[in-house]
């Protein structure tokens, strides 16, 4: 308690404040331009950290972090393009309440939510790190393949429309996630003898491929910028203290997207990009209201922004504790305290617990400051890109993301992979093949084959090698939640379809 | 001789020839020069250029830049470097061996050869070391052994990568023991810590690193070292213990085929000077400090290549 | 513009497509490596079948709709792989002011006819913005952007 009080303290100086106070604010900025993202952030800051004592680096860092994450969701909700790939559950609700008008309201009720969920990140890291890092480290092979499994049902649940397209580009997400060198084996695959490919097709190229490009192809053939008509900021309609409110009135929708949150943050590997997609399906799944999903319910917004600020510093349990990067940006983290010769692990709680607490409780601090620094910011934002005409927004955002994707990996050819993804993007749109299956295909597909192989072959002694898959209690639970979430998305469906059927052909349009 | 033209023209010719030369020789480095990580920022090659740049820019005198090209374990940065970099000393780039020997010789596509670059020098290793953890049944290397003996395959052993420096000397050592083990690969090493603490493999092939990083909740059976590692004195080598392994992962900077000697010696000297200024910072993080330049390199790979070829052949 | 297409089709083809050019290399792919692609390859060519069976059977959409100016469309997607193609060559700022001021007049060219007064109006906006995107990518943050024959 004492070192609680005493991290606090050296919280409370006017350079710490004045750091966090940036490092949001920057984080913000770059969160919300689609090309650059939190990872990206972070690497860039880390030569400025050098020079910075230990826990002003790390305050910024933290700082930068928090406001990127949160910041991807001003694109998401104004230009329907997440700035982050954890704000892409954000475009679900938050354009087509932009779309009516909204945005005002869906960019508050983002920010509330991302306070909540940053706070809330914070209480777990410091209370609950010893437990759910032990939980963290349960996640082995085989239950990263049903994690894998278990993010790829919601590939069915997301594809309202069309199953059998929605499964189809998973499938291609997961082809995708191939192309490159295995992990397993070693060996390149699908380089077609083209040497650079041996990268294969990085994460957020992809993203800004499939989600970016072709809203930007959309806004130069329409000949039109961001939210035609009706995008008026309406402040004056809806106040803050309402939306407030009406997210407050729904405690459950935030306890539980918070809590899946930081169960997610931290499973290695699987990282802050899938929270916000679990947290906004099991809020449809358990709202009232389902079908409003995805026509601008406020809810949706609320459970994708709180829990991918939970991750944060959720994520930072494994970390720190033992030394576990759960999401990209704590690799960076990670080479940050090495430098400075802290290692992680109980000597970081105790010996430099002055340090650890005072870089945690920064983290609850930039959250907090994610209030005023986002309300304006917001609105300036939301100025701006309104007020663009779309014949500078277009290049402007095009040449952010050839920027962005170029700045990841110094490669020319990513920018090339992300223009042709976006094409293709555009066209596949059209003919019902969404994005989202997309990156989460790509997203998963490498974490289900490293499990499942890797359960594989240290399961050679075996006589029966696949029941290594649900050998331990953890793996059993997940693959039981497999099935369930799996039946629980497709029953409904059979029924729905079962009882529409007349009606669906007579209208010969039907859903596409 | 006559004065013509012709002879004033040469002179000329030649006295400026020389002067460039001279200016040549004299001014590297006099731009900046960038210095390529074939790996993702946060890691064991990137920290140790962080701390090697301030050093780096002492002794050179120009601003030195690191830039990341990670893919394809190192592959994508190699094979654009071999294509592409100038042999003027302004580029170069973090090379990490036995990578570079395996991946030409594994992949048909990888794009470079192994020897169609200068390298500098190798200025640090990170040995392999078997690590299991504390509430292992094993305390010794024989224990292990022996139990691999009674069951084959059963015991597996966690590694960074596929045919890597982890798995080729595990391999070694499989052969060397006369015993049958799994390697289960991983993408990297920060994996390898959730999966011994989590009990998901019996032990790890990893470098020296992880033992100092988790060295309360650890035992380090045997370093594939010649000597005992000065962060883990507890921790005996293979060679103590009867079997001939050492081997680990080498990092060092290349420069093109045809890059001038002058600019390769001050390379040279300013990463031996950042080393030195380094050792204290990198050696109680489980690096062993080398110094290899020159012939000694070409001896190190000779080494390793005799080492790892027969059994990256058989893989084949 | 309206394309009389049906979709259900067009998704089962695209994915018999896609797994046909990732099928043929097979042959050189090890063991370990091909064992999960291949199933993934599976269950594609499975539902691209299913999908093409609906797509005869009860078909969803019978067409796409392009919103806006097919041509219009073309020609930015044309403009943005210029300006990939061009970066290499001339160099990241050079190619991006050009592709800037093309894209920019080609868009607004939808609204009114744009005259070169309008053109210089926008000059000092656009190289401000192209101007601060990158000195903050090559001076602050030391990302090499490619210089190509001029800068």
């Amino acid at each position: 308690m004492e070192m609680l009080l005493e991290a606090l303290t050296s919280l409370l100086t006017f350079e710490s404040i004045l750091t966090v106070l940036i490092g949001v604010s920057a984080g913000l900025f770059i969160g919300a331009m689609p090309g650059l993202t939190a990872t990206m952030a972070l690497a860039m800051l880390l030569p400025f950290t050098f020079s910075m004592e230990a826990l002003q680096g790390l305050i910024a860092l933290g700082a930068v972090y928090m406001g990127s994450i949160y910041g991807g969701a001003f694109t998401a909700i104004l230009i329907n393009t997440p700035g982050t790939p954890s704000s892409i559950a954000t475009t679900f609700d938050g354009y087509p309440m932009a779309r009516q008008g909204r945005a005002y309201e869906a960019l508050a009720a983002a920010t509330m939510a991302s306070v909540v969920g940053g706070i809330v990140g914070v209480i777990f890291l410091l209370i609950l790190a010893p437990p759910l890092a032990r939980l963290a480290v349960a996640f082995g092979p085989s239950e990263m393949f049903w994690v894998a499994m278990l993010g790829l049902t919601l590939v069915a649940s997301l594809s309202s429309d069309s199953l059998l397209k929605g499964l189809l580009a998973g499938c291609i997400g997961i082809l995708l996630s191939t192309i490159g060198v295995s992990p397993v084996g070693g060996e390149s695959r699908f380089t077609f003898g083209y040497p650079p490919l041996q990268g294969g097709i990085e994460l957020i190229v992809a993203l800004i491929g499939l989600f970016v490009i072709p809203e930007l192809l959309t806004m130069a053939a329409e000949g039109r910028g961001a939210l035609p008509g009706g995008g008026e900021l309406r402040k004056k309609e809806v106040s803050i203290a309402k939306i407030a409110r009406h997210i407050f009135s729904k405690p459950v929708n935030l306890i539980r997207s918070c809590l899946i949150g930081q169960i997610i943050a931290i499973i290695p590997g699987a990282g802050g990009n899938v929270t916000s997609l679990v947290a906004y399906n099991e809020a449809r799944r358990f709202s009232k209201d389902p079908k409003s999903f995805g026509k601008g319910n406020i809810d949706g917004v609320v459970a994708s922004e709180s829990s991918n600020n939970v991750m944060v510093a959720g994520s930072m349990v494994p970390l720190l504790t033992l030394g576990i990067p759960g999401a990209p940006p704590d690799a960076i983290i990670l080479g940050v305290l090495l430098m400075h010769g802290l290692r992680p692990g109980l000597d970081l709680f105790t010996e430099s617990g002055v340090l650890t607490n005072g870089f945690i409780l920064s983290m609850g601090l930039a959250a907090l400051l994610l209030l005023p620094v986002g309300l304006l910011g917001g609105r300036l934002i939301h100025r701006v890109v309104i007020r663009t005409p779309y014949y500078f927004l277009v290049p402007s955002i095009a040449m952010v993301t050839i920027l962005g994707t170029f700045a990841l990996r110094n490669s020319m050819l990513d920018v090339g992979i992300m223009l042709i993804l976006g094409t293709a993007g555009y066209f596949l749109r059209l003919i019902g093949i969404q994005a989202a299956p997309i990156v989460l295909g790509l997203i998963l597909g490498g974490i289900a084959e490293q499990g499942y192989v890797q359960t594989l072959m240290a399961a050679v002694v075996d006589p029966i090698p696949w029941l290594r898959l649900v050998s331990n209690p953890l793996s059993m639970v997940l693959a039981g939640m497999v099935l369930l979430g799996a039946a629980t998305a497709l029953v409904p469906m059979w029924l729905a379809r079962k009882g529409l059927l007349d009606k669906v052909e007579e209208d010969s349009g039907g859903s596409s | 001789m006559t004065f013509t033209y012709k002879t004033l023209a040469m002179s000329v010719t030649a006295v400026a020839a020389m002067g460039l030369a001279g200016l040549a020789q004299a001014a590297y480095p006099e731009d900046d020069i960038t210095y390529i990580i074939p790996f993702d920022p946060g890691g064991e090659s990137d920290v140790t250029a962080r701390f090697q740049e301030p050093i780096l820019e002492e002794e050179l005198g120009v601003s030195v830049n690191v830039t990341h090209r990670p893919g394809g374990g190192g592959a994508v940065a190699w094979s654009e470097f071999q294509n592409s970099a100038e042999p003027d000393g302004y580029e170069i780039i973090g090379v990490n061996i036995p990578h570079i020997i395996g991946q030409p010789i594994q992949r048909n596509d990888a794009g470079y050869e192994t020897d169609d670059w200068r390298i500098v020098t190798f200025f640090h290793s990170t040995p392999n070391a078997l690590i299991v953890s504390d509430d292992s049944p094993y305390d010794t290397l024989d224990e292990l052994i022996e139990d691999a003996k009674e069951n084959p395959e059963a015991i597996t052993l966690g590694g960074s990568g596929t045919y890597s420096a982890n798995h080729l000397d595990m391999l070694r050592f499989e052969k060397e023991a006369g015993i049958d083990l799994t390697y289960i690969p991983f993408s990297g090493t920060g994996p390898l810590k959730g999966a011994l603490e989590g009990g998901h493999v019996a032990g790890i092939f990893n470098y020296t690193m992880l033992g100092t990083e988790m060295a309360d909740s650890v035992k380090v059976l045997a370093v594939a070292a010649e000597e005992r590692v000065k962060a883990l004195p507890d921790a005996p080598t293979f060679k103590e213990q009867g079997y001939d392994i050492v081997g680990g992962a080498y990092r060092g900077v290349a420069v093109p085929k045809d890059t001038p000697d002058e600019v390769v010696a001050t390379l040279e000297e300013a990463f031996a000077e950042a080393n030195r200024q380094i050792t204290e910072k990198q050696e109680p993080l489980g690096f062993v400090m080398e110094y290899i330049t020159g012939d000694e390199v070409d001896e190190v790979m000779a080494m390793l290549r005799e080492a790892y070829g027969p059994i990256l052949e058989e893989a084949e | 513009m309206i394309v009389r297409l049906n979709t259900d089709i067009a998704a089962g083809a695209l994915g018999l497509v896609f797994g046909a050019v990732l099928w043929f290399p097979r042959a050189d792919i090890g063991r370990l490596s091909i064992i999960f692609p291949r199933a993934v390859l599976l269950i594609l060519t499975l539902i691209s079948i299913a999908l093409i069976v609906k797509g005869f059977v009860k078909p969803s959409g019978r067409q796409v709709e392009i919103t806006g100016s097919p041509l219009r469309l073309v020609a930015v997607i044309i403009g943005f792989f210029l300006w990939w193609g061009l970066v290499e060559v001339l160099g990241f700022l050079l190619t991006t002011l050009l592709a800037f001021f093309a894209l920019t007049w080609y868009l607004a060219r939808v609204e009114t006819v744009v005259t070169w007064q309008r053109m210089l109006m926008w000059t000092p906006i656009i190289l401000a913005l192209v101007g601060v995107f990158y000195v903050t990518f090559t001076e602050v943050l030391n990302v090499r952007l490619p210089s190509g024959l001029f800068f």
